[in-house]
């Protein structure tokens, strides 16, 4: 819901002298003249064929009813139906701006006519501030997976009027909010702390295993060949010889597509039985003929790969992580009886001197209920040596609900069949299997941290009688409710429920949950109350204005300093204000806001829409795209703390990467895995959201790129000008498929028909200005098509191109440029995003005066991005219901 | 509140059954009064299965020039020929305030204005399915029963939880995950009866309790802020009707199935057939008389072994794209027919089958790439009496909603319109 370039238009020009005119959606005068040529003769004074005439048709669209006409209008020309083909056609330009002028018209009339007003609608809690709410109030964590979800609308998570509570929410609330008090005096009842620990020995699980593999392989092996000798002698007797011949050639006749034989000289053994004499496979060990085939086939597929893991050194006291086969992984495991909590993951590895610097990664991980499916939890650069290997500690949460098992391995795309092929692929090159990169000495789970329980609240008692259990329920519920005390009815009821479960022989404790339970499933807990009798604004009180800055910037409670600073009154000084705004950035609640809000302002959900193509992009693997994704929070984390100016995002001669996305990126010097800001060099073209792998990924469909996609993002997110919505029913375009054509030619199809042109003409230019980097975000200069058939077209990239009625660019770095010129348009786009996300609705016609308030207020500090959410946070409009 | 209830339980156990009845004296019924002599006895039931992104048009749609049942299944539904006597497809059909060109569900069963309200970005209203829980879903342990798929962007679906919208328009929450429905519908509480009705006692005084803390919130809103609230209240009051219910069913065992907890993980292909299995066993044990189905299209594709984002496939041009999108119409087809080989083979007591008392609704908003007309429409079974074995071709632009007031009557539901509604479908009426 952002406002169509058309109002930014209007806006530009009048903001300085009236930015408090009322907008208003009106095609230009000009426009008739279309109807006059190619529509009133049918729809005019005269006849008006469907009860539409047009000669005099209003050209401002203020009603429901006027929007739903001119959308059937625009409908009508969209699919090709109007005029109809017997009737004068209009000039494919002339056609092209009306679409162009009605469609961003409407848009605009949409926007208007579904303006709130500056409303506010009562909003309850989203997943995300739930589950954060609930750690904060009592120390643990929740699954919220189940709840419905919150997204879908095309809006932030946070704006009210798509926030809605389900039939069954309630019972869910009740039953999360239950097990959330389980868990906490489950933790306040283990009185001593006590850790556990368990660690695996690779060389015994590991080596054992191999081993195994190796004698089994090669046992199997010898007892094949004396086998299959033994049936060749026997075939070789004179009453076999024709049998034997025949049974030869069948293995051998050859395909009639290819010419390779069907069958391979093994195939000959498995008919043994015809030969007479023969020996059965079972007097040498095999149950059958085919498992004799299946063994003899290992043998040959993978024996030599055994063998050399045989040669490795340092087999005494490690092993070798495969990166195909048999010892992938080392497991460890919480036991079953161990409390839940944070637990430290350790592991002593190094790395193979040979191995390259993108293979030096262990993931850390789980494995799913199909064993080729390992969600990744996070990867770390090993930088130890055989001579000098190393520790790596990862924190892992072990929880009621999941898993409890951990596993290590080499970093690598989630596919068996990726593994399989790269194994393959590496056997047919060199004769071997891939060398193992990951020397492993063990691995080990150790925890739970000792940590007080930190809930905001107590919920000890001083006795176990009623009162006691007032006063209990009284303070957890007036936290939970954010300061606001609870009323005494409201109360009654709950005591009364305790008293219910005392009278049914519960323990103190397990009656209190009962009645703490239902507060965390009611409206006052529930929702971020702003009441207001009327429809008019007011002043948010101070408790209020500490809510909505809490939710705003750590999607969480206020916590005890905000709450005192609240109830003094002090927050509403403009000073104390700012300073807490300072302090909450500097807080590391402040990541809920980087993340939840960049994630939904940069559309980066696309990111998981589809899988990328191992084939084509083998080291865009799980951890890679972990890692690109999280470079766009780790530098909109950056420019927030150490106040760098949104600029920045659009251009920068700096990144913020981990070693990982380093070696990704190719650029050197970056060991470990913490993401640190790096600086470039000057011909890079990495710096600023462009040349992020994430954004780029998204930009396309897993195999190749979209120019299409990245174009339309980069027009929303950038430049805050977003083509209309996808428009129905519009007529596919005439196929091109089948031909050999490149991204260029292909897309200039959009070109011939108006449908698609008044659109593509924005859209294709920027996204052939990043045909450079392919569909993992990795540089390149040549691109390549090729048919299902085979034939094949590789070409030069050639990245310039022109912005429709703007500027032309040679390249990708022309593109970046001039993109990065246009940084009040992306302010703005920026400004409206975050309005929307902090007061929890659209931004409307009602913010001009706002968004034009804050883009000042940060332009005087070079659009630094704390100036963005102090000028917000110190607005009326922030302050206000 | 709770004594109404409580007559209205043993009015229910007084009559058992037969409370279905004044549903068949409808209009809608009498006009197939030949076919309810013979399946008077069981109950209806209705099942919807929105498939989000369209099809592929060329391959899926019957010729139009080949109306009645002398028309020929194209490959996209060639998986269905051995039920060609039993499902219609219809073409012609529109809903004429679509204009979304990525939502394939959000308005399929309501046929909604989205932007219908001045100062709202976003409106719907009612979905047919909601509609026939009203009536059919007064006599089962589970009024109706939403599955769906997460992603519903992504899958096409557009916004929405499930296909099921409530009749203030706001969306109904779906299960996705087919453990957790099948627990929900078929898992037994292990908790004694005593117990039992203890436990709806105290959440009875859980609801009372939130209700004194919802209406303190109320005192002090505006009407905007009261209508936002209603929803928390009517999650409440849905509670209320659902505890009601459980104490009515309270003696009553949770049905058995003959399929065990089903195992977890399954994604797309599977996934879909074992929910297409949870409906029919929960069809045949009457735990439910309505279902809905938002499918996944990403993870059926995956499923396939197509790595096509769901909506570059719809996207489809003359090669691989094309291909996937001929390849998911006929995995979704073939799963379609094993759905209804299912409902066949299930038989009612009075020896008929389980489709002969049910209506499948198959179809999507979405006709195919991003056209909105003439959406995929596939209606199967005899539950709403609607004429089978047919190509119906209708005039261009018919609202889609009529196909939906025509399956209300034949189920016997005399509603005058359901959302842009002109008439009833007469070549559909059999």
């Amino acid at each position: 819901m952002r406002p169509s370039c058309f109002l930014v238009c209007i806006l530009l020009c009048c903001c300085e002298a009236q930015a408090g005119e009322p907008a208003s959606a009106r095609l230009d005068d000009a426009q008739r003249a279309f109807f006059t040529a190619y529509c009133t003769d049918c729809h005019g004074a005269d006849t008006q064929e469907g009860k539409l005439r047009l000669d005099n048709i209003s050209l401002a669209i203020e009603t429901v009813e006027q929007a739903d006409r001119w959308q059937k209008i625009l409908n009508q020309l969209n699919s090709g139906e109007m005029p109809p083909e017997d009737a004068t056609q209009p000039e494919p330009a002339r056609k092209t701006e009306f679409l162009d002028a009605l469609s961003r018209t409407l848009a605009l009339a949409r926007k208007i006519i579904g303006d709130q007003g500056g409303r506010i609608a009562l909003r309850r809690l989203n997943q995300r501030e739930y589950r954060n709410t609930l750690r904060d109030l009592l120390g643990v964590e929740v699954d919220t997976r189940d709840l419905p979800s919150d997204s879908g609308t095309g809006t932030f998570d946070t704006v009210g009027a798509s926030l809605y509570m389900s039939s069954d929410q309630i019972e869910q609330y009740l039953a999360l909010g239950r097990s959330a008090l389980d868990e906490y005096f489950t933790r306040a009842a283990a009185h001593e702390h006590k850790t556990f620990k368990a660690r695996e020995e690779a060389e015994i699980v590991g080596n054992r295993r191999m081993n195994n593999l190796y004698k089994d392989t090669k046992a199997a092996h010898d007892n094949y060949v004396r086998w299959t000798a033994a049936v060749d002698e026997a075939a070789k007797r004179s009453e076999n010889v024709a049998t034997a011949e025949r049974l030869r050639k069948q293995t051998e006749k050859p395909r009639p597509s290819s010419g390779v034989p069907y069958a391979t000289p093994m195939h000959f053994y498995l008919d043994w039985d015809q030969i007479a004499g023969a020996p059965s496979p079972t007097e040498f060990g095999f149950q059958d003929a085919q498992k004799a085939f299946f063994d003899e086939t290992q043998y040959r597929n993978h024996f030599v790969y055994y063998d050399d893991y045989q040669k490795l050194p340092a087999r005494e006291t490690g092993a070798w992580l495969l990166f195909y086969q048999a010892y992938r992984e080392t497991y460890v495991s919480a036991g079953e009886k161990w409390p839940t909590g944070r637990y430290t993951l350790r592991m002593r590895v190094a790395a193979n001197d040979a191995a390259n610097r993108e293979r030096r990664f262990v993931e850390i991980g789980q494995r799913g209920d199909d064993p080729s499916d390992f969600s990744v939890l996070g990867a770390c650069q090993v930088t130890g040596t055989l001579a000098e290997p190393q520790t790596i500690e990862f924190p892992v949460e072990v929880r009621s609900s999941a898993k409890r098992e951990f596993a290590v391995r080499e970093k690598r795309p989630n596919s068996r069949k990726a593994e399989i092929r790269s194994y393959h692929d590496e056997l047919e090159k060199t004769g071997r299997g891939p060398v193992p990169a990951i020397w492993i000495d063990w691995f080990e789970i150790e925890g739970p941290a000792k940590a007080p329980i930190a809930a905001a609240v107590s919920l000890v008692a001083e006795s176990h009688d009623a009162a006691a259990a007032r006063d209990v329920i009284q303070r957890f519920a007036t936290r939970a409710f954010r300061g606001r005390a609870p009323s005494a009815d409201y109360l009654d009821r709950l005591v009364a429920l305790f008293e219910a479960r005392r009278g049914h022989g519960d323990s103190f404790d397990e009656a209190i949950k009962e009645p703490l339970g239902v507060v965390l499933a009611s409206p006052s807990f529930l929702y971020l109350l702003e009441p207001s009798p009327g429809d008019e604004h007011r002043r948010l009180d101070s408790l209020e204005l500490a809510s909505r800055l809490a939710y705003f910037l750590w999607s969480s409670p206020p916590d005890d300093e905000l709450l005192a600073l609240a109830r003094s009154g002090e927050l509403q000084q403009t000073e104390v204000l700012a300073t807490q705004v300072d302090r909450m950035i500097a807080d590391e609640r402040s990541w809920q806001f980087v993340r939840g809000f960049t994630h939904q302002w940069l559309g980066m959900d696309r990111l998981d829409f589809f899988q990328f193509d191992f084939k084509l992009h083998r080291g865009f693997d799980d951890s890679t795209k972990a890692a690109a994704r999280e470079e766009v929070f780790q530098t909109v984390a950056c420019l927030l703390r150490d106040d760098l100016s949104l600029r920045s995002l659009l251009k920068s001669d700096f990144v913020i990467v981990n070693s990982l996305l380093a070696t990704y990126y190719g650029l050197d010097g970056v060991r470990g895995d913490a993401f640190r800001k790096v600086s470039l060099p000057a011909d890079s073209p990495r710096g600023g959201l462009l040349g992020m792998a994430a954004i780029l990924a998204m930009g396309s469909n897993g195999q190749c790129t979209s120019p299409v996609e990245r174009g339309a993002w980069v027009l929303r997110k950038l430049l805050n000008d977003p083509p209309p919505p996808a428009p129905p029913n519009v007529p596919q375009l005439a196929r091109l498929e089948g031909k050999l054509l490149d991204v260029r030619e292909r897309l200039r199809a959009h070109q011939e028909q108006p449908q698609c042109a008044n659109c593509h003409r924005k859209i294709d230019p920027i996204g052939f200005g990043l045909e450079n980097f392919d569909a993992a975000g990795r540089w390149r200069t040549e691109d390549m098509y090729q048919l299902k058939g085979g034939a094949k077209k590789t070409w030069t990239i050639d990245a310039a191109a022109t912005f429709h009625k703007g500027p032309a660019f040679k390249n990708y770095f022309d593109l970046r440029d001039i993109v990065a010129s246009k940084s009040d348009a992306f302010a703005r786009g920026f400004t409206e995003a975050l309005v929307e996300y902090a007061l929890g609705r659209p931004c409307g016609f009602i913010d001009e005066e706002l968004v034009a308030d804050v883009l000042s207020q940060a332009r005087r500090q070079d659009f630094a991005m704390r100036s963005f959410i102090q000028a917000l946070v110190a607005s009326d409009t922030f302050q206000s219901k | 509140m709770a004594i109404k209830q409580f007559n209205r339980r043993h009015f229910l156990r007084a009559t058992g059954t037969v409370v279905a009845l004044p549903a068949l004296e409808s209009i809608g019924f009498r006009r197939f009064a030949s076919a309810a002599t013979l399946t008077a006895a069981r109950p209806k039931r209705a099942v919807f299965l929105g498939f989000g992104w369209g099809v592929t048009e060329e391959t899926w749609m019957p010729d139009k020039k080949v109306s009645g049942s002398a028309y020929e299944l194209p490959a996209g539904l060639a998986p269905l020929e051995r039920h060609k006597a039993d499902f219609t497809v219809v073409q012609g059909l529109t809903n004429k305030f679509a204009n979304e060109a990525h939502w394939g569900s959000t308005f399929w069963l309501t046929g909604a204005n989205r932007y219908a309200e001045p100062g709202q970005s976003f409106h719907n209203s009612v979905s047919a399915d909601q509609i026939v829980a009203e009536r059919l879903g007064s006599d089962t342990r589970f009024a109706s029963i939403q599955l769906s798929c997460p992603d519903g962007v992504a899958n096409g679906h557009g916004p929405g939880l499930s296909l099921a919208w409530d009749g203030r328009g706001k969306p109904l929450a779906g299960m996705e995950n087919p453990v957790a429905a099948y627990h929900r519908m078929f898992s037994d509480d292990t908790v004694p009866l005593a117990d039992r009705q203890a436990l709806l006692a105290e959440k009875r005084s859980v609801l009372d309790a939130v209700l004194v803390d919802a209406r303190r919130v109320q005192r002090d809103l505006n009407r905007t802020d009261t209508d936002k609230l209603d929803e928390y209240f009517q999650s409440v009051r849905d509670i209320e009707t659902r505890l009601a219910k459980d104490e009515q069913w309270l003696a009553v065992p949770k049905p058995k199935t003959s399929f065990s907890e089903p195992k977890p993980g399954l994604a797309g292909r599977d996934e879909i057939a074992l929910m297409y299995d949870l409906i029919v066993a929960a069809l045949q044990t009457d735990a439910t008389r309505v279902a809905t189905y938002r499918q996944p299209v990403g993870s059926l594709l995956g499923s396939l072994g197509l790595k096509i984002a769901a909506h570059d496939m719809t996207h489809y041009t003359t090669g691989e794209r094309l291909e996937a999108s001929q390849q998911r119409d006929v995995a979704q087809s073939e799963l379609l027919a094993g759905l209804l080989d299912k409902l066949k083979a299930t038989k009612e007591p009075d020896g008929s089958s389980l489709l002969d008392h049910t209506v499948v609704a198959y179809g999507s908003n979405i006709r195919t790439v991003h056209y909105l007309d003439n959406c995929p429409m596939l209606f199967a079974g005899r539950g709403a009496g609607l004429k089978l074995g047919q190509h119906v071709v209708l005039a261009h632009h018919t609202p889609l909603c009529n196909a939906w007031l025509t399956m209300l009557h034949g189920l016997g539901i005399e509603a005058e319109r359901h959302g842009d509604s002109t008439g009833v479908v007469k070549e559909l009426q059999g």
